[in-house]
């Protein structure tokens, strides 16, 4: 009879397996073998037992609740949401338009500015006004030809 | 398909409006989720006012991460992800890893292992709040898997999506958590341990 030759009881199931198979996580031949060794298993039966109480008592937790409903407040508090759409390619060309004319209004400004002071050629200044920097005034004498004519001719490459 | 399903895929199309900037359709994500989230939030972090404050700032995140939410992940779960990780957070500022449950009783009022209840209702009250101390006993990592699991009902699979590990740390976290509630239980409540 099998009182006289019970059958061998495998090691004890750990806590993850019974764990595991308390919530259906186990595939199903490992299900099976496990169930196998719990009806021949008081200890690992108790435990699992344990465990499902548990699990019961937890879920009867209650559940508590805000006392205000936050969805007023979240919403006041939402930012304009990011879109998630890439740049086309024109739009970023487009975002580099006022780079664009500030530079093209900048370099413009410069021809005109340079083209009214230089561009005609008239506009040269005359040479007797460059005269204030001379070392000897407009009127003085000159102490030598060369210290009037000849240097002044030179400085200016204007009068020969 | 069950209840499970069905708030799934309205939570979809909720989410996919949203995303698209519709702020009445995340507003009733808000109404769907808040509940939920602040129960788990406050039994994660055990204070009433954080609790609050992180529901609001996970809702806020969750609004402006809409554009990298995919539609094929369930959106309770994601929410969850940003919750938790924001509680996280918290107790690393903080530095407490510890917890005090929010409704822990005054030892004084526990019941003695004479002092049977003629009240059954009340004797089940006890019991649950023997409970919520257990579980506020745990590290906040078994503590949040034990909620995730039984309160929230999630999967090995959603579960390892909701905290960043595998399925196989899930599977053994999980069973230490129950053993540690389990013992922490039964030391309350005076109960021997069959060893």
């Amino acid at each position: 009879m099998s009182d006289l030759h019970p059958p061998p009881i495998a090691p004890h199931v750990t806590d993850d397996e019974l764990s595991a198979y308390l919530d259906a996580e186990l595939a199903a031949p490992a299900r099976q073998q496990l169930a196998a060794h719990l009806s021949v298993c008081p200890r690992c039966a108790d435990r699992l037992s344990a465990f499902a109480d548990l699990a019961a008592d937890l879920g009867r937790l209650p559940s508590v609740a805000p006392e205000v409903d936050l969805t007023g407040v979240i919403l006041g508090r939402l930012p304009p949401i990011v879109s998630p759409s890439r740049p086309t390619f024109w739009a970023g060309w487009r975002a580099l338009l006022p780079v664009g004319i500030g530079a093209t209004a900048s370099v413009a400004l410069g021809l005109a500015l340079g083209a009214a002071l230089f561009g005609t050629g008239a506009a040269l200044p005359g040479v007797a006004a460059m005269q204030v920097f001379d070392p000897l005034p407009p009127g003085s004498l000159c102490l030598g030809v060369d210290s009037c004519y000849t240097r002044h001719a030179n400085l200016t490459g204007v009068i020969r | 398909m069950d209840a499970k399903s069905d708030d799934a895929a309205r939570d979809r199309a909720l989410a996919l409006a949203a995303r698209g900037g519709d702020r009445q359709a995340f507003a009733s994500l808000v109404r769907r989720h808040q509940a939920r989230l602040f129960n788990f939030l406050l039994r994660l972090l055990g204070r009433r006012e954080v609790a609050m404050d992180l529901t609001q700032d996970t809702f806020l995140k969750a609004w402006s991460a809409l554009p990298d939410w995919q539609p094929a992940a369930r959106f309770s779960t994601w929410l969850f992800q940003i919750g938790r990780n924001a509680a996280f957070d918290v107790l690393r500022r903080q530095q407490r890893i510890d917890f005090v449950s929010y409704d822990a009783g005054n030892p004084a009022d526990e019941p003695g292992d004479s002092a049977p209840s003629p009240e059954q209702q009340y004797a089940d009250r006890q019991r649950l709040r023997l409970l919520e101390r257990a579980l506020a006993a745990l590290p906040a990592e078994q503590r949040e898997i034990l909620l995730l699991r039984e309160l929230e009902d999630m999967s090995y699979a959603e579960l390892a999506v909701t905290l960043g590990i595998n399925e196989g740390t899930v599977k053994s976290r999980l069973a230490r958590a129950r053993a540690a509630a389990l013992l922490h239980y039964r030391d309350y409540t005076g109960e021997h341990r069959d060893e």
